[in-house]
């Protein structure tokens, strides 16, 4: 085996794995890279300012960061809890459907209100609308 | 009631630490534990070079093959000459691994010597083997002879080593039972010899020349006396001698016996001439256990020889110190809870017969190339002065007189026209008959050859051991 | 070209892939044949154009979302490629074959069903199908028992194990399940801080559960039985958080284990050779196999003996149980844990889905599929590695195996499909 064959095989063999690492560092980055647009992409769908809120929680004026789903109710469980005794448990959802905003109903006792009406089956939610839970009012801001 | 998502988050911390600590034992294999997975002796990749390329020779000093390769359909395969030193040469299986001078030996059996870094380079890197040249022994073929006749003509189980006190060379080991190792290295033959090599009860893969170990029974006194006279005992002054005798009433039933059931006053030349045990026991509580122990192991007794092949270690006690004096009396005559090989023993007597010096033991010369030419000598010379040169001329008396002496014991051992030196020993075995022991050294006055011979369960002890050796070093005096 | 650029990230790493494909096959091959040849190049290149294939296919469909899963599902086929070039070169055209009809699974699973949630509305069916493929290889004609374990199909040429495709079915069954009652048994009344668990509503999955471990330990398949362990207390835990359950499920594993030690011969060779292999009984024996790969490991070194120099073929049955070993001796330290990094970033990623999926469903799926991956390569490295005993699991991807690599790839496609709706949900590219 002459050596430059044998130097070049030893070249391939180092590349190999040089090109591994490098393949993983390529790979953390576009994963961080596709993290950040895609939490940026959430933080820009919007967050909802507490108008109204006869509880100690949430405070009044206070904004509370959208997911792309979120449940809102009186347990504690939910995303977004609203200890309201005018609330339901599971009272409302409010989602992202390709890219806008849904509000549903999810079987409360005092039903949900978007700008004053109350909602039959789910409801498109603009900028500037209002969210009426029980006696706690949310505004959508985006 | 915590959401999917956190607990995938939590679940993935968990995993990630499981990573880690996997990562963190694969890395333990492959950096921390390399060095030793790699000097394994099952480790195929040291023996890599059997099956497809041709592995070195190893030779006696006067050229006999005692190993080489041989091609078969298959690939290579070793083929080995003399039975006799199966366990110095040892085997070499692709499945098995290697022994012997096959293991310790096996960079330069396949052409990659220390003392020639460059063939190590390029086989590693450019995958370029040298043809491999061959490993030449110490070993001398009529010594080695005379010693398989002498022990195989016992019929028993036992060992005979003989190596030169001025080189630490071995001339000549035998262990038996041995075995083929041939057999062992074939690949067609080697499961059902590898069975029956392990399943032997007799044990044949150890070499009980380097390896076994035994109470040194009264050879073990060579050391007592040189401890005695160098800690300022007068070894003409008579001792009383009465069967049996003990310390004090603390020892209880313990009594320490003599040989003959001795009654009288023993100078030093004396009891090494009658083996007497009493006078030793006595001299070994004069100058206390940890005399004993300290020259015990300036003799090399509980370390293992720095030799090319690995040997064993050995005992000077259960604990390594001498706590009782019971234990201490016992010890200075050789028996207690002491364990030594039969190379030990060689290495001691050799350094009496060497004016105090004692030699390092090897049973290679030199590694030479595929044309012949030397690479590597192996010649480590001496491990230290174990006693002074005074005190090894007055011992050496004393086992002259152990043989020539009227009555002596080692008589069996005589040579005609020459000074021989040695000491029997009988070393009770709780399980059976006694061990036979004898050491030695001849011409007295300047050695060339030391011998050290056990006979496992001999009938009359020393007695029978003594003529083997006489006649292994004469053969050894005519090389 | 814009439809081509709508993956870009995907595309960029594949040319990475490429490279890697390349060099590894390059240097096992031209040390094979001392000497660099064309030819060498047509398997990689053919491996390459297949997953570009599958990249175009993932981009005319607009589908969106994450682009890591498949250059990484494809790096790691490439390797398992490269391997078993060097270690099994004779079975290298099964594992090709088996490679095309991965990527056609892939294919079909991003086409098939059109709803995932239709999935869920199954989920009796695909357990009762779990239970019945299981139960297969017990079966008389078809079945077949091989070294000692009988968990094969054959059907004509082919052999292929049920259990891997009875995997995912478990996760969808349990992902399905769990978000049907997970409020109720997320909630279990407590005495201090003990959970006790409301039964009704666990009794179905514990019974799922232990019909497929029943039926593994009749078919003396340690791994799937650890598996389904696994799967079953992992989605547990991330429908209900009840990190208790996990612990009474791994008191439930050490009881276990012990019984089986005690009852079943198998299971106790397994653990002593985890415990003593160098002992002389066993190292030429049951343990030869463990302490052939630590000798393959030790050689490994920081950088390995070399891809092709080692001498990983020592090992028996290296291409199916000891890949990772054989990959190590011959990169190095540095090689396996490039490797195990993969895993680990193809794992967090599959999570980092999960935690994204819009609802309860998909979010249990894609974290049971990623657990899968993790779980079963922490099995198959531990036992390697001689961390914990060896089981029947294999590397996903790289080890040699139809069956694994086909449900491999089909679990690449339906985290890839969460990660689609989660985009098209959230209107994220």
């Amino acid at each position: 085996m002459e050596i430059t064959f044998a130097v070049l095989l030893w070249g391939v063999r180092i590349a190999f794995l040089f090109l591994l690492y490098l393949f993983l560092i390529r790979a953390f980055g576009a994963l961080t890279r596709s993290m950040r647009t895609e939490s940026a992409a959430e933080r820009s769908l919007g967050t909802l300012i507490v108008e109204r809120s006869p509880a100690r929680t949430p405070r009044v004026g206070e904004r509370l960061a959208l997911r792309a789903s979120n449940t809102m109710g009186r347990d504690a469980g939910n995303d977004i809890p609203l200890p309201d005794e005018a609330a339901s448990a599971r009272h409302a959802k409010l989602e992202v459907r390709d890219g806008e905003w849904w509000i549903e109903d999810l079987g409360s006792t005092n039903g949900t209100l978007v700008n004053g009406v109350r909602i039959e089956r789910p409801e498109r939610v603009r900028n500037g609308d209002e969210i009426a839970i029980g006696r706690v009012a949310l505004r959508l801001e985006r | 009631m915590k959401s999917v998502g956190s607990n995938v988050r939590s679940l993935t911390i968990a995993i990630a630490i499981a990573f880690l600590m996997t990562s963190v034992g694969v890395g333990y294999w492959t950096m921390v534990a390399s060095a030793d997975l790699g000097s394994d002796p099952f480790n195929p990749r040291l023996v890599s070079a059997i099956r497809d390329r041709p592995r070195g020779k190893i030779i006696e000093a006067d050229g006999t093959v005692l190993a080489e390769s041989v091609k078969t359909a298959d690939g290579y395969t070793r083929r080995y000459t003399d039975r006799s030193l199966a366990q110095i040469v040892g085997y070499a299986s692709f499945k098995y691994g290697a022994s012997g001078i096959e293991a310790a030996y096996a960079d330069s059996l396949v052409g990659q010597d220390p003392a020639d870094p460059l063939s190590t380079w390029r086989a590693r890197y450019l995958n370029e083997r040298e043809e491999p040249g061959s490993v030449v022994l110490t070993i001398v073929s009529k010594v080695q002879k005379a010693a398989l006749d002498a022990l195989a003509a016992t019929g028993k189980k036992g060992a005979i080593i003989a190596l030169d006190p001025r080189t630490g060379a071995i001339l000549a080991s035998v262990s038996l039972p041995n075995y083929d190792a041939t057999l062992v290295s074939d690949p067609a033959t080697e499961d059902v010899a590898w069975q029956q090599v392990n399943g032997d009860q007799g044990k044949p893969l150890i070499d009980r020349a380097r390896s076994g170990l035994y109470p040194p029974g009264s050879t073990f006194k060579t050391i007592t006396g040189a401890a005695a006279l160098e800690s300022g005992v007068n070894p003409d002054t008579k001792v009383r001698v009465d069967d049996p005798w003990q310390a004090d009433k603390s020892w209880g039933t313990y009594f320490v016996r003599s040989s003959s059931q001795a009654h009288g006053d023993y100078t030093m030349a004396d009891a090494y001439r009658l083996s007497e045990n009493i006078y030793f026991a006595k001299i070994g509580l004069q100058i206390g256990g940890p005399k004993i122990a300290e020259y015990a192991s300036r003799f090399g007794i509980g370390a293992a020889p720095k030799c090319d092949i690995p040997a064993a270690r050995g005992q000077l006690s259960n604990t390594g110190t001498l706590d009782r004096p019971t234990l201490v009396a016992d010890t200075s005559y050789g028996q207690g809870e002491l364990l030594v090989s039969p190379l030990q023993m060689a290495l001691a007597v050799a350094a009496i017969g060497r004016g105090g010096i004692m030699p390092t033991p090897h049973y290679a010369q030199e590694v030479r190339d595929s044309a012949g030419n030397i690479i590597r000598t192996i010649a480590p010379g001496a491990s230290g002065q174990v006693v002074n040169p005074a005190t090894a001329a007055k011992i050496r008396d004393y086992l002259v007189g152990a043989v020539e002496g009227p009555g002596a014991f080692a008589f069996g051992a005589k040579i005609a026209g020459v000074h021989v030196a040695g000491k029997t020993g009988t070393a009770e075995n709780p399980a059976g008959p006694p061990h036979g022991w004898f050491v030695g050294f001849a011409p007295a006055e300047s050695p060339t050859v030391a011998v050290a011979v056990i006979i496992e369960n001999a009938g009359q002890g020393g007695v029978d051991a003594a003529p083997l050796g006489g006649k292994v070093m004469q053969a050894a005096l005519a090389r | 070209m814009t439809v081509l650029l709508r993956r870009g990230d995907e595309l960029r790493l594949l040319v990475w892939v490429t490279l890697i494909a390349i060099t590894g096959s390059v240097a096992v091959a031209a040390t094979e044949a001392a000497g660099f040849a064309y030819s060498q190049l047509a398997i990689p290149v053919a491996f390459i154009c297949v997953a570009v294939l599958l990249h175009v296919f993932l981009a005319t469909r607009g589908i969106r979302g994450d682009q890591l899963l498949l250059p990484m599902a494809a790096v790691l086929t490439a390797i398992g490629l490269v391997l078993v070039q060097r270690l099994a070169s004779s079975l290298l055209l099964q594992q090709l074959t088996w490679t095309l009809i991965a990527a056609g699974a892939f294919v079909g699973t991003i086409l098939i069903p059109k709803d995932l949630t239709t999935l869920a509305r199954f989920k009796w069916t695909w357990a009762l199908l779990g239970v019945a493929l299981l139960i297969s290889p017990l079966l008389p004609v078809i079945g077949k028992t091989v070294n000692g374990a009988r968990i094969w199909v054959g059907v004509g040429p082919a052999n292929f194990e049920p259990w891997e495709a009875v995997k995912i079915m478990m996760v969808i069954f349990f992902a399905a399940y769990l978000e049907e009652y997970r409020e109720v048994i997320a909630r279990p009344r407590r005495i201090g801080p003990i959970p006790i668990p409301p039964a009704p509503y666990l009794l179905p999955i514990i019974v799922m559960w232990a019909i497929a471990m029943v039926v593994v330990i009749f078919e003396r398949d340690l791994g799937a039985s650890l598996l389904f362990l696994g799967i079953f207390l992992a989605l547990l835990y991330l429908a209900t958080g009840e990190a208790f359950y996990t612990l009474i499920g791994a008191v439930l594993v050490v009881v276990g284990g012990f019984v089986l030690y005690h009852t079943f011969g198998h299971v106790q060779v397994r653990v002593d050779t985890w415990l003593r292999p160098f002992a002389e009984d066993l190292r030429f024996d049951a343990g030869y196999q463990i302490v052939q790969g630590l000798f393959a490991l030790g050689n490994g070194g920081l950088f390995g003996a070399g891809l092709g120099n080692g001498m990983p073929d020592r090992i028996p049955v290296v291409w199916s149980d000891f890949v990772f070993n054989a990959f190590a001796e011959e990169t190095g330290f540095a090689g396996a844990i490039a490797l195990l990094a993969l895993y680990l970033l193809f794992v967090y990623r599959g999570m980092l889905i999960a935690v994204r999926a819009p609802t309860p469903f998909l979010q249990l799926l894609a974290g049971g599929l990623s657990f899968i991956v993790a779980f079963q390569t922490l099995v198959i490295v531990g036992g390697n590695a001689r961390l914990i005993p060896l089981t029947g699991v294999t590397l996903p991807f790289v080890a040699y195996g139809g069956s694994s690599l086909v449900t491999n790839w089909m679990l690449v496609a339906l985290l890839i499909r969460v990660s689609d709706i989660t985009a098209r949900t959230r209107g994220t590219p």
